[in-house]
């Protein structure tokens, strides 16, 4: 069931119905009946998947919390006779066992994502050492069922896995809650991951119809799918064209691609997630926001706190901390310190972390070195900008640079979008070779076109009107993101008197009847719904 | 408490550390300073800080630093 279709459209009223005329005890029945039927729309084999991630994780949290109340209640029993190095001692055997279900869970689930998305690229790999020594290589025949979001879906689980493990949160008694947690159909494809806490507060809370809340929500959407079905889809066939035949372009539009690129992907994205915050408004959910104007960041780390916050947030929590705060990482510092001094002991933990951490994000993105060389320039950035902080502090006092000066920061904003749109495509043309294959189209083909059809051939193909469509579109998409800096644009928006309101919306309704529904054949499904 | 004042200043002394709560949330220590923060209190007061105490409640003002200090320490 696409999202851009009359029959999602469908589909959510008749769940909003429901919802609403059911007691309010039984909503969130409602929400995994909905749930169920949307991901079994998608592949009822698929389902399957999607119900193992659900039992394993309920089933293992459930154990891990009977062996914690068990301790508590028997350490309380036991207080006065236990010694401290007897205590001691028993709890670390309840923490190995605690440690045993979590990691069996674990490698289930991450088991299950790393053979359905991985196997192709690993056997590949295998060939490819295979035939360096003459040898004929496995056939590849297999063909691998891929569950829609498993990415998503089963780094939420797992996140709710080691926080139950950690004991940041208690573990779910009903199963059924649990399978809604997992496949929750707003965010089941393309997230937000949210953790446990959170999000279980807002899927089983007591949701009252709420005319603000239906309003605000059916804003957001509009506005979503104005993103993905006009810009997105629209700027899709420019992308897409120069992508396959970049060879053939000049430097300066192959390099309008790659903004395109850049435009097309966030409003792709960011589209999805105002469809889906907006949705889950109407139904009274307020689901994690997954972006803070990422184009307007200042440096590439901070691009990476702004852009998919809650994958940002998940590796953060559950790979970079455990891993730079781990004994062995941080005996590593502690001998740094006395070799090469305070300065490297404090980023060498940190340094390894993100290595670690930009690796897997790249593999999370896709199985593919494009995506893996992604991950790591990504992480170089931020690691250089880690390890030569004092260098670019003494190059700016010594060029006495105004940091607080606009045209410092709009400088900053420009070059981190510039090296943030290099970086992005590199994944994207093709294979990995085809992305430094635009890079040097870029910087070496130096031929001026001479007419607009020569700047943007496959934008005159698709008429003018579709341009000047897209053009205005990322004015609104800048603009608007100029204004949120003081405070949302629904607000500004609640300002405009109903009429105005109302006709601003129509004129929404109709760009997409207009523009975006025709572009649906060029623009496709969502782009991150293939990671 | 004062050893940790030290630490604190170290790291970052243009913060007023009795009145700022807001260490985490407000960005006023990113994911590195808190990394070089838990080095230092790991040392200095011979605790293991798990990952399971890695909130931003627990870092978000000395007095919260301080009060998972002694949790820890009467975890262990």
């Amino acid at each position: 069931m696409s999202i851009t279709s009359f029959t999602f459209v469908a589909f959510v009223f008749a769940a909003l119905i429901l919802y609403y005329l059911v007691p309010k005890r039984f909503q969130w029945i409602i929400l995994l009946l909905a749930s169920l039927v949307f991901y079994a729309r998608y592949s009822e084999k698929c389902l399957l998947f999607v119900l193992v991630t659900a039992v394993t994780v309920w089933g293992a949290a459930r154990v891990m919390q009977g062996l914690s109340d068990g301790r508590k209640a028997y350490l309380k029993a036991h207080k006065a006779e236990m010694s401290k190095e007897e205590k001691s001692a028993y709890k670390k055997k309840i923490r190995k066992q605690r440690k045993m279900v979590m990691l069996a869970a674990l490698l289930l689930n991450l088991g299950i994502l790393c053979v359905v998305k991985y196997f192709h690229f690993a056997l590949a790999q295998i060939n490819a050492l295979i035939s360096l020594t003459g040898g004929e290589g496995i056939a590849d025949t297999y063909r691998l069922l891929v569950p829609l979001g498993i990415s998503f879906y089963t780094f939420q689980a797992v996140g709710y896995l080691v926080d139950v493990y950690w004991e940041n949160c208690k573990a779910e008694k009903n199963f059924f809650r649990m399978l809604l947690f997992v496949s929750f159909f707003p965010q089941v494809t393309q997230g937000p991951i949210s953790d446990y806490e959170q999000l279980s507060g807002e899927l089983f809370a007591e949701h009252s119809l709420s005319y603000d809340n239906y309003a605000r929500g059916f804003q957001r959407m509009l506005w979503g799918f104005m993103k993905k079905m006009v810009l997105a889809n629209l700027v899709a066939p420019y992308v897409q064209d120069v992508f396959a035949n970049y060879s053939t372009y000049t430097g300066i539009s192959a390099f309008i691609g790659a903004l395109f690129y850049s435009v097309q992907i966030y409003a792709d994205f960011s589209g999805y997630m105002d469809i889906m915050c907006g949705l889950c408004e109407m139904f009274g959910i307020h689901l994690t926001e997954n972006f803070e104007r990422p184009y307007f960041s200042k440096s590439i780390a901070e691009y990476w706190r702004r852009w998919h916050i809650s994958l940002g947030a998940w590796f953060k929590r559950y790979i970079y901390f455990p891993i730079a705060m781990s004994n062995w990482s941080r005996q590593l510092a502690w001998k740094s310190r006395e070799r090469f001094g305070q300065g490297i002991s404090d980023v060498l933990p940190a340094t390894i972390a993100l290595v670690v951490v930009w690796l897997c994000t790249g593999l999370w993105h896709g199985a593919s070195w494009g995506y893996v060389a992604w991950g790591l320039v990504n992480g170089l950035f931020i690691i250089l900008s880690l390890w030569l902080e004092h260098i670019y502090a003494a190059w700016k006092k010594a060029l006495r640079i105004n940091e607080s000066a606009w045209l410092w920061r709009a400088f900053q904003t420009v070059r981190t979008f510039i090296l943030v749109t290099f970086i992005k495509v590199l994944p994207e043309v093709g294979t990995l070779s085809d992305g430094f294959g635009l890079w040097r189209q870029i910087f070496t083909e130096h031929t001026l076109p001479k007419t607009v059809d020569e700047l943007l051939p496959a934008l005159a193909a698709n008429g003018t009107a579709n341009f000047v469509v897209i053009m205005i579109m990322i004015v609104l998409l800048f603009v608007t993101s100029l204004m949120q800096r003081k405070m949302p644009i629904r607000d500004y928006f609640a300002r405009v008197p109903l009429p105005g309101r109302l006709i601003i919306m129509a004129c929404g309704f109709a760009v997409i009847i207009i523009f975006g529904v025709p572009a649906m054949a060029s623009g496709g499904g969502f782009l991150y719904a293939q990671f | 408490m004062e050893e940790l004042l030290e630490i604190l200043n170290d790291i970052n002394p243009d913060v007023d550390y009795d009145k700022e709560d807001n260490l985490i949330d407000g960005r006023v220590y990113d994911s590195l300073s808190i990394i070089t923060l838990i080095t230092r209190i790991c040392d200095t007061f011979d605790i293991e800080i798990g990952p399971k105490w890695m909130r931003n409640e627990n870092f978000n003002s000395a007095k919260a630093m301080w009060a998972m200090i002694q949790a820890i320490e009467e975890d262990e």
